[in-house]
């Protein structure tokens, strides 16, 4: 619920959903449906006015904001729609940026490895202003996975990419997905991603609904 | 779960690692170049001049042991006692006897009255004797040899003596073996005008001159670390009581003169001025560094950081760069002050000490300071900032209020004007002023930008030009009212900490050279007989610049203050004072002389009545530092007879005038009748020498003291103070500039999105270009106006409080610093969003992080 002073909004309401180590699953619906305001709660960086909400079997409601900070650190990625990238740090920083917090020795090497990983070993030192949407995004991806995440939150990854872009995209996320053995939580209205995952759910006036893959359209 | 677990532990070098890091990268951003130039530029200031003013102020210490002869000189009529001496070395001091007396030196059929000092083997403790023993000037560090006398040249004149000879003082011989040009501890005064002869203590026995009775004064010189004296008090106290004549280093420093005072509070100005500009900068600064790192902070805590790690990653990061800013600036500082040392280098004979670590500290806590009162409560901004932005761009924290951002730099600014001017009063005084100030500002801001947007509506509508420019700028600026209302305070401030160091600068010199007028008299003439009195004058008045009449001169005693002896009637730590030791020279005047100033009580009008007490004038430091008032009755004795005066006014009198000045004035008809001569200073051009040869040959008694050298040091010393004062001057523009550059830079973003706007709307370079350029003159005009406002009042309540000046108006101001303002906020408004213009919309649109 947002309570946007004059009246109260109900965005989410009677919603169950349960996502298993390992999995990917595709959330889909309108622009407005909540899609991100879903991802929000389930990542634990808001808090819902009612209902229950575990993360790692941990339930969120008994935690402050700074605990649930402590939960997501080092076990959580994300990829945001417009990239979230600092613009002032390099490729390489950017991607170091979550290590940073709970550093490590190689940190520095697990980063370039990423990199590399997302092709762009050869442009470490470049500044976001210096990559294209598709480069910015993979650097996105690279910092998503750099810390071993057991769980990588992404919010509509393609939807400021020109689709071969975007496809390229897609493929990079779920291949890295696959090798890391991640699970992954997809907000989309991009139906070609979400025929990729495991699993799909529509949201709609504030409810998630399944759907069979097969029923997504083309 | 590990990972997790470790981060509330997460190693203290970890994190400092990460956020010098975090600070390397950010270096980037104009906004941290702001914050460093505007942290160092703080550093740089207040250590420049805290390490000139400790190192000045620790060099006169040393040279007023020097003047005094000794860190601790004590004097009495009789011996010191052992126990006196055992306690002073016990206290770290070392000890040197010297004996004064006056007696008559022989050579052949020549007899003259000399004043002899007679020195040990320790003298000088400081500084050396300028001596010629034949092979011209050389610099000793002792005094004469057992059996040897060293002369002043007059004395060697006088007596027709030359090295070799041998001259008789009391019953012995001594070998005139040197000719004294300066004694380190000689301190120049008019009581003593017996020429000199220097001899060693071993002699003294043999002289047979002191015998019960004789007018001998003993002098015990002591010398030691500095906080040798610390301990003592009690016992300088004890002996003041009983007498004893005690100079102090700590008490008794030799007065800077007016112009190097005025010149060290000026530098404790500047040097604030400049600390308060840094900090406006750093204000300004620290609000874009916290509008950019908002997505940062939600980023970190998108990964998992807590509150607690983006509060210590962020004061780290700053911390960092305050520590680097204020180690820059200490050694920006350092060179600083050599610089200014180099300017004052003339003046200042002295070596000075070595700079002490105490102006660093200061200079670190200043940069800390700065940023934790300017910066702070901007700051927690970041530690507020919700993961969820990442998501929803609008979820920014709320800035703090304005007058919380104020108050807590205003705050820590008076702690700073605390801690500098060791001055709580004053201190608390400018802080609430400056409140006042704020608040008046704020309304005058919020009224000029009214008559701003009222004045843009009236503007004739027509479609390109300047008058649509005017329009469309002055629009922008009144809508982001507050915005805009924040930044003409900034600017204002600064336009005002920049007109009031310029404005000070410029009264201070002219007061200066007023006060060295060209024809300053150049010549004392002493001891001129009532006889001479009527041909001097003529001389004088046909030959010279006669700028001060003949004063006639007595000599007496202080022996009784309302009847009681005057030892016993005047404050404890003033019975050992030289003024009731030595004779004091009085005179007569019927009028107030030149360049003295009626303090207290009333000029005697005419000649004393007979019966009534006879009035007479002190002057106000003299009568303050004997615990003298009105109506108090003072006797001298004068050849053996008593005059009584009872204090009629208090004068204030400018030591620094050149002229014949008087602690103890009568009036006409009084002292006539004792013993007197007259004194007088003249102006003579260098070009007169044949009338200072006929002044030596037909008045052949006078003594004639030239201070040409006293003179032109005096003017060298204003020429470099001047100097001195210039290059902090330019120190104070240099960071108002800074905050200028921090400011406009801070409100680059914005300006970019409204230009973006106006592209996309169909507006060309050149309209975008004019329209910054007047939205900017406008900003300066307005600030300008609120500056000089500011400076006016500021520099009234300055000079009447604290330079001792009269206030006067700076009309020219008033155009010129508005004028000036919109010149200089234009161009470095037009050069910072040159860059912009060119962006296409798109990009500066993005800026705000819209895409």
């Amino acid at each position: 619920m947002v309570d946007s002073g004059e009246r109260r909004l109900t965005i989410l309401s009677d919603l169950a959903l349960e996502v298993f180590p390992g999995e990917s699953v595709a959330i889909l619906g309108q622009s407005g449906a909540g899609k991100s305001t879903l991802l929000g709660l389930l990542a634990g960086l808001d808090t819902p006015s009612g209902g229950r909400l575990e993360l790692f079997g941990q339930s969120l409601a008994a935690l402050d904001e700074d605990g649930r900070a402590a939960l997501r650190a080092g076990r959580v990625g994300f990829v945001f729609q417009n990239f979230q990238l600092l613009p002032t740090l390099t490729a390489l920083e950017n991607v170091l940026l979550p290590l940073e917090l709970s550093p490590q020795r190689d940190g520095e090497a697990r980063a370039r490895e990423w990199l590399e990983r997302v092709g762009l070993g050869e442009r470490l030192d470049h500044l976001p202003k210096q990559l294209s949407g598709g480069e910015q995004q993979r650097v996105a991806i690279a910092r998503a996975f750099v810390t071993g995440a057991e769980l990588v939150f992404a919010d509509e990854p393609t939807g400021n990419l020109d689709p071969t872009t975007g496809a390229r995209i897609i493929e990079l996320l779920f291949r890295l997905n696959r090798e890391a053995g991640t699970t992954l939580v997809l907000v989309t209205h991009d139906h070609a991603l979400a025929r990729r995952c495991q699993r799909a759910l529509r949201l709609a006036d504030g409810r998630l609904a399944p759907l069979a893959l097969d029923e997504v359209e083309a | 779960m590990t990972r997790a677990a470790a981060l509330p532990h997460q190693g203290a070098i970890q994190a400092l690692r990460f956020s010098a890091r975090g600070l390397w990268r950010d270096l980037r951003a104009a906004d941290v170049r702001a914050l460093f130039v505007a942290l160092m530029l703080a550093v740089a200031a207040s250590t420049m001049i805290g390490f000139f003013l400790d190192r000045l102020d620790r060099g006169l210490t040393r040279q007023a042991g020097q003047l005094l002869g000794g860190d601790l000189v004590l004097e009495q009529g009789q011996p010191f006692s052992p126990e006196l001496r055992r306690t002073l070395e016990g206290a770290g001091l070392t000890l040197s006897d010297q004996v004064d007396l006056v007696s008559m030196a022989s050579l052949g059929d020549a007899f003259q009255v000399t004043s002899l000092k007679v020195v040990d083997d320790v003298y000088p403790h400081y500084g050396q004797v300028l001596v010629d023993r034949g092979a011209g000037s050389e610099a000793q560090a002792r005094g004469p040899a057992p059996g040897e006398a060293w002369l002043a040249p007059r004395l060697a004149l006088l007596l027709e003596a030359e090295l070799g000879d041998r001259v008789r003082i009391g019953e012995v011989e001594l070998t005139v073996s040197g000719l004294v040009e300066r004694e380190p501890d000689q301190s120049a005064g008019f009581g003593n005008f017996n020429p000199r002869l220097m001899m060693h203590l071993d002699d003294l026995a043999a002289t047979g001159l002191v015998q019960p009775g004789s007018r001998v004064e003993y002098e015990l010189l002591a010398a030691g670390p500095p906080d040798a004296l610390n301990g003592l008090d009690s016992l300088l106290e004890a002996l003041r009581r009983d007498g004893v004549e005690v100079r102090d280093v700590r008490r008794d420093r030799p007065g800077l003169g007016n112009a190097l005072d005025r010149a060290e509070r000026y530098l404790s100005l500047a040097g604030l001025a400049a600390v308060l500009l840094a900090g406006v900068a750093v204000a300004m600064a620290t609000r874009r560094y916290v509008d950019r790192h908002l997505d940062t902070a939600a980023l970190l805590r998108c990964f998992g950081a807590t509150q607690r790690q983006l509060t210590r990653l962020f004061a780290l990061q700053l911390l960092w760069l305050a520590l680097v800013a204020a180690a820059l600036g200490a050694l920006l500082g350092l060179a600083g002050q050599a610089l200014l040392l180099g300017l004052l280098s003339a003046f200042l004979p002295l070596t000075l000490p070595a700079p002490g670590p105490l102006p660093l500290l200061l200079g670190v806590l200043t940069a800390v300071a700065v940023l934790v009162g300017f910066a702070g409560p901007t700051l927690l901004r970041l530690k507020r900032v919700s993961a969820l932005k990442v998501l929803r761009r609008e979820l920014d924290p709320l800035p703090p209020s304005a007058w919380l951002v104020v108050i807590v730099a205003s705050l820590v600014f008076g702690a700073l004007l605390w801690l500098y001017s060791g001055d709580i009063g004053l201190a608390s005084g400018l802080l609430l002023g400056g409140w006042v100030m704020l608040g008046l500002l704020w309304g005058l801001g919020r009224g000029l930008l009214a008559l701003v947007l009222w004045l843009v509506g009236r503007l004739p509508a027509g479609q390109g030009g300047w008058g649509q420019a005017l329009r469309l700028g002055g629009r922008q600026l009144a809508r982001r009212r507050d915005a805009s209302l924040g930044q003409m305070l900034a600017f204002a401030v600064t336009f005002f900490a920049m007109a009031m160091i310029a404005l000070v600068r410029g009264d201070l010199l002219t007061t200066w050279q007023a006060q060295l007028p060209e024809a300053m008299p150049n010549y004392f003439a002493i001891n001129i007989q009532p006889a001479e009195r009527e041909s001097f004058s003529e001389v004088l008045e046909a030959r010279a610049d006669d700028r001060t009449s003949l004063y006639p001169m007595v000599r007496g005693r202080l022996t009784a203050i309302d009847g009681t002896p005057a030892r016993e009637a005047v404050p404890a730590e003033a019975r050992g004072d030289n003024a009731l030791r030595r004779e004091l020279n009085l005179t007569w005047q019927e009028t107030l002389p030149e360049g003295n100033r009626l303090v207290a009580g009333r000029w005697f009008s005419a000649e004393p009545v007979r019966g009534e007490p006879v009035p007479i004038s002190l002057e106000d430091g003299f009568a303050e530092r004997l615990g003298l008032g009105l109506g108090d009755t003072l006797t001298f004795t004068i050849g053996g007879r008593e005059v009584s005066g009872r204090v009629a006014s208090l004068r204030n009198l400018d030591w620094d005038s050149f002229r014949p000045n008087f602690f103890v004035i009568f009036p006409p008809g009084t002292l006539d009748r004792f013993g007197h001569s007259y004194i007088t200073a003249f102006y003579l051009d260098p070009g007169e020498g044949e009338t200072l040869r006929g002044l030596v040959r037909d008045f052949p008694g006078v003594s004639l003291l030239n201070i040409d050298a006293i003179l032109a040091q005096v003017r060298e010393l204003v020429a470099q103070v001047t100097r001195a004062v210039e290059l902090v001057l330019a120190l104070v523009l240099l960071a108002g500039v800074s905050v200028l550059y921090a400011a406009l830079t801070a409100s680059r973003p914005v300006r970019a999105h409204e230009g973006g706007l106006l592209r996309v709307f169909g507006a060309g370079t050149r309209t975008l270009s004019r329209v910054q350029g007047a939205e900017f003159a406008i900003l300066g005009l307005a600030s300008g106006l609120m500056g000089v406002l500011l400076a006016e009042l500021a520099t009234a309540g300055l000079y009447a409080l604290w330079f001792d000046l009269p206030p006067r108006p700076h009309p020219l101001l008033w155009l010129s610093l508005p004028l000036g303002g919109a010149l200089l906020i234009g161009a470095i408004g037009h050069f910072l969003s040159r860059g912009l213009r060119r962006e296409a919309p798109m990009a500066s649109l993005g800026l705000l992080g819209e895409t």
